[in-house]
């Protein structure tokens, strides 16, 4: 049964995505992409309920699984040098080569490294992942079938695109499904350069100039962590015998070896670039010229997730060294600073990306500041910004559609044009800044966790300051707009499709839910992984209060209580008689036309343009990121050389 | 528990009553150092029942919402305080009641509004990390970041934080919206481009500002008798002390920018801080 | 007493005006002004020059109304959430004053909004001004049915 799950899990999106990649019709297409994403999130669900196990497969289509992997890996490394050939850029030749060859070694030298133990296995973090993939994934899937044929319309292709398309979309699902439940780090190493290779390809997809190098970026940036991971590979196998991770994560807390440090940070490198962290934030940045589903998904579930991923899976493996205190304060370094470069930023997708850095941030912080506490924060982080950031995205891919901008200024009144995305993406929007939702739940967790140390606090309650200024101003200016003369909804209201439509609903009802049920969530997802790796209970959860010796924090009586007096004020709101509708004050020199803006001036009318303060002076992309990137790499730098 | 409750509860109750009439008194002494006669004490009452009275007049229906949820955001916060919860939680739910203003005053398209939510926001930022490294600072004497715990730490913590209590003066003098950091709006006849981030809010909505506003004061004094937990009569010299000194600010200084404000609060209340912290962890 | 006798009690207690100036001489704008200067003091009585109709009670126009601003003066009026009164000050604004005749003025106040209280003067006296706005105060009440 348990096998059957995870080849459904894993081997059956690449069977899709293959037919996908034959179908050149919609009909069918759609009903393998939803048919899919169902059985998907089915079988996670299933996973889930059947809970943490081990697995050694003994043999997939008639061959020994790690032959098998072994056998696909230098494949994959074989179609990335042949990229990298193609695309005649010496950088990326011998970023191919310094993986091929180290894991050529490793192979040959440690044939054996695979003889014995499971090569698959879950806990309860991997359970999460693919809860993750299989609904947050599965929906971003859906809403790219209606979005990618609104795309081609725009786009005026003669010839449609999307079979190659899906087949990555789809394609990466698996890969990531692979990634979490793998044992073996050989195994996941092949997983994680398949995600390269997908999002490469990706990126590039609408084959823009701009798209193209882009792409290209992402590659040899992944490329990299890629490298650091094939050499980690054979120097955790040096220093303790073994890859696989239940191994190395039997004595959690015992002090690892210098050499198995240095492994460790490696590995940590290679989620450093994964998870698009300072210095490398610049892909995940150049990321967005690709269709919103694929910005969605390497956002929320997929691709960057895995960076975290294999941070926090390490975690209780270098607990308490110098390693853990640095890597909690790289984190937080990039949550302050992403905060501050998005104040910046008047495009929405940077805006967005920004905050998946810092979010990435904490949770990296969280897994370096290493107690049972802020473990627990970092897994409820990962869940609550996969559901908000995913419906973020959505609603901006949506927007960007109608609008066709993806700058916030151009947002200004969207309430009255789109009045559902406008206000999914205000609710969005909410989750991600304003308690009792899990966000800011789970940064409440981090602060408090890092009492220990004062100068990991005040960066991330600094951070967190910052992160007030460009989201609230973002969802005041959709609302920008005055009241419709009949009813609440404007006439003439933009509907997207029911592919779209849906799936954005059911992440903002996603996001407000778990909020609601983020102690349920901690109980049964987070707590148990954290119990597997650390003494003692991180908070003590009773009557939907999260408590523990430095705080509390009351989620049911807060949502109880600031949800009523929303709901109160919406239905005050609503009933409002069109009669106390006034124009906006203009010194009595309004001209009464709709957008409630414009003077009347003595040569004519004169409309007022209000735009956001963006403080471009201090929080400029070209003031800050070239000092922002010299302290990352230093910080990098005294990791490295911490260690040693 | 129970009568930790009751007090909570009457405490909120207790607040907006507080927070008026700090603020009747507030502009009786302003009026005296103008040498002017002033308004009643109860003059605050008068003007919020007034309020309550007018004509409902919005520019659209999130005007009506955004100050219900600020109140009930205001009001949670000041029941958080009497349940001596967390300082951190009662901190974030204090940016719900400032989102949502802000957000109210952006939902209309007027340039004044939008200019004073643009400056309410710069205010945000200037006090939000003002205020978290005071509660920070206090965590760091006690051990934690609840109230209660402030309480059982037995000692007055001033002494200890004493550059804390100035950089709480910061954040103060932006919160109650004073010179020189009214940037956003500013209470008194004297106006701010119309009246910033106020200008769209009109009748019961700007009552129910209002109110959220005393229930604020009443926080923040809340907040600063935390200094001296341990006497009340020590408290209340504190706290009279302190908002004297705001309103003499008040009255002899200028407004200024809001890039004044930003470097000013941010600048000096950040070195005052880590000062202070440094100094504290060097103590312990 | 009632909520309702409460806020009865605000209305009269808190009188918020905003003054406009529709085109005097600046004249009675000055004694305006000086309302709320120590000697005069208006926020004894609650009075507050508060600059934005949509917070105002009371408005008080100085000048004559001419064809440019008369819209102006009605939106301001318009935008004004009731219960509201109007205070006409200085001789222009009660009648168009010595610019009565000219070819672009529409005459006084009251020939846009309606006008509950006159303050003759040229210009009118900070006393007429404040005895102005508390004769508003006992039309309101008037108006409210309390008188």
């Amino acid at each position: 049964m348990l096998e059957y799950l995870v080849f459904l899990l894993v081997v059956l999106p690449v069977l899709s995505a293959v037919a996908l990649l034959c179908i050149k019709n919609e009909g069918p297409r759609k009903s393998v992409v939803i048919a899919t994403g169902a059985v998907l999130a089915f079988c996670s669900l299933a996973l889930f309920a059947g809970g943490s196990f081990q697995l050694r497969p003994q043999s997939m289509l008639g061959l020994d699984p790690d032959v098998l992997v072994t056998g696909l890996d230098f494949a994959l490394l074989a179609v990335i040098l042949g990229i990298a050939v193609k695309l005649k850029s010496p950088l990326l030749i011998a970023l191919g080569l310094l993986q091929i060859l180290p894991l050529g070694y490793f192979e040959y030298s440690f044939a054996r490294h695979a003889a014995a133990g499971p090569s698959l296995a879950a806990d309860n973090l991997s359970l999460i992942m693919v809860l993750l993939v299989g609904f947050v994934g599965s929906l971003v899937c859906v809403y790219g079938l209606g979005y990618m044929k609104e795309h081609e319309a725009h786009l005026g292709l003669k010839k449609t695109r999307q079979p190659r398309f899906f087949f990555f979309l789809v394609l990466f699902l698996g890969a990531m499904n692979g990634l979490v439940l793998s044992n073996s780090l050989a195994w996941v190493y092949f997983f994680w350069e398949a995600t390269t290779v997908c999002s490469f390809a990706l990126i590039g997809h609408d084959g823009t100039q701009e798209a193209r190098a882009n792409s290209v970026r992402a590659l040899w940036m992944n490329m990299l962590g890629g490298v650091a991971f094939a050499l980690a590979l054979i120097a955790v196998y040096k220093a303790s015998g073994t890859v696989l991770l239940s191994d190395l994560l039997a004595h959690p807390g015992g002090g690892a070896s210098l050499a198995l440090l240095a492994a460790f940070f490696l590995l940590c490198f290679a989620g450093f670039t994964k998870a698009a962290q300072l210095p490398f934030q610049s892909w995940l940045c150049g990321a967005m010229v690709a269709p919103t589903p694929v910005s969605a998904l390497l956002h929320s579930s997929t691709m960057v997730k895995a960076g975290v991923y294999l941070i926090l899976r390490l975690a209780p493996a270098y607990a308490g060294t110098s390693l853990s205190s640095l890597i909690a304060l790289f984190g937080a370094f990039a949550f302050l600073t992403t905060a501050a470069l998005a104040i910046g930023q008047s495009n929405a997708k940077k805006i967005l990306a920004y905050s998946t850095i810092g979010n990435l941030g904490v949770i990296v912080a969280c897994a370096g500041i290493n107690t049972p506490a802020s473990i627990a924060a970092g897994v409820m982080l990962l869940i609550f910004h996969a559901v908000s950031k995913a419906l973020l995205f959505l609603c901006v891919g949506a927007i960007e559609q109608r609008i066709g901008s993806r700058d916030i200024e151009d947002m200004r009144g969207l309430i009255a044009v789109m009045p559902r995305a406008a206000a999914l993406t205000v609710a969005g929007i909410l989750t991600m800044l304003l308690p009792p939702f899990g966000v800011l739940l789970t940064k409440w967790m981090a602060i408090e966790s890092a009492m220990a140390s004062p100068l990991l606090v005040l960066i991330l309650a600094l951070g967190s300051a910052l992160t007030v200024v460009f989201w609230t101003r973002w969802a005041g200016l959709l609302l920008s707009a005055p009241m419709p003369a009949a009813g609440l909804v404007a006439p003439g209201a933009a509907v997207q499709a029911a592919s779209m439509r849906i799936p954005m609903t059911l992440l903002a009802y996603g996001a407000v839910l778990a909020g609601l049920a983020s102690p349920l969530i901690y109980r049964s997802l987070a707590a148990p992984f954290v119990s597997l790796f650390y003494k003692g209970a991180a908070y003590d959860v009773s009557a939907g209060s999260f408590a523990s010796g430095a705080g509390t924090f009351s989620v049911y009586p807060l949502f109880l209580l600031l949800g009523a007096g929303f709901f109160y004020a919406l239905r005050l709101a609503r009933r409002l008689p069109a009669r106390s509708a006034s124009a906006p004050y203009l010194c009595g020199e309004q001209t009464g036309d709709a957008a409630g803006n414009v003077f009347r001036g003595p040569l004519g009318p004169v409309a007022a343009t209000p735009a956001n303060l963006y403080l471009s002076a201090i929080c400029g992309e070209e003031v800050l990121t070239r000092w922002i990137n010299v302290i990352a790499m230093t910080m990098l730098a005294v990791m490295f050389g911490g260690i040693l | 528990m129970t009568s930790k409750f009751l007090l909570a509860l009457a405490l909120t109750i207790a607040a907006p009553f507080i927070g008026g009439l700090v603020t009747g008194i507030d502009r009786k002494i302003t009026a005296r150092l103008q040498s002017r006669y002033g308004p009643p004490i109860a003059q605050p009452f008068y003007d919020v029942l007034k309020l309550l009275g007018k004509d409902r007049m919005v520019v659209n229906m999130w005007q009506a919402l955004c100050p219900v949820v600020t109140l009930t955001a205001s009001a949670l916060c000041v029941f958080l305080f009497g349940m001596q919860a967390d300082l951190l939680l009662i901190f974030f739910v204090l940016t719900v009641g400032g989102v949502f203003l802000i957000m109210g005053a952006m939902a209309a398209p007027s340039p004044y509004s939008q200019i004073g939510a643009q400056r309410e926001l710069m205010q945000m930022l200037a006090y939000e990390p003002l205020l978290i490294l005071v509660f920070v600072s206090f965590s760091m004497v006690t051990g934690s970041f609840k109230i209660a715990d402030v309480y059982a730490y037995g000692r007055p913590l001033l002494p200890q934080l004493p550059l804390m209590f100035i950089v709480l003066g910061y954040a103060l003098t932006i919160k109650l919206r004073k010179s020189p950091f009214d940037i956003a709006a500013c209470h008194h006849a004297h106006q701010e481009i119309v009246r910033g981030v106020l200008t769209e809010y009109s009748g019961p909505n700007l009552a129910l500002i209002e109110i959220a506003h005393w229930f604020d004061v009443a926080l923040i004094l809340g907040l600063c008798s935390l200094f001296w937990s341990t006497s009340a009569l020590g408290a209340a010299t504190l706290l009279a002390g302190a908002y004297f000194l705001e309103l003499v600010i008040d009255n002899v200084t200028a407004r200024m920018t809001w890039r004044f404000m930003l470097q000013n609060a941010l600048g000096v209340g950040l070195a005052l801080s880590v000062l202070n912290i440094v100094w504290q962890s060097f103590n312990n | 007493m009632s909520l309702t006798d409460w806020i009865n009690k605000g209305r009269l207690k808190s009188p918020w005006v905003v003054h406009f100036d529709c085109g005097s001489c600046n004249g009675c704008d000055i004694e305006v002004l000086a309302c709320l200067t120590p000697l005069y003091d208006v926020e004894r009585f609650g009075i507050l020059n508060i600059g934005n109709p949509k917070h105002a009670d009371v408005l008080v126009v100085t000048g004559t109304v001419n064809h440019r601003n008369k819209t102006v003066l009605k939106n301001i009026y318009d935008q004004m959430p009731g219960p509201k009164a109007v205070i006409a000050v200085g001789a222009c604004g009660l009648s168009g004053g010595v610019f009565r005749e000219a070819y672009n003025v529409v005459g006084g106040v009251d020939k846009v909004i309606p006008v509950d209280v006159y303050v003759p003067g040229c210009p009118a006296k900070p006393e007429s001004i404040i005895d102005g706005v508390v004769k508003a105060l006992d039309v309101v009440k008037t108006k409210l049915g309390l008188a």
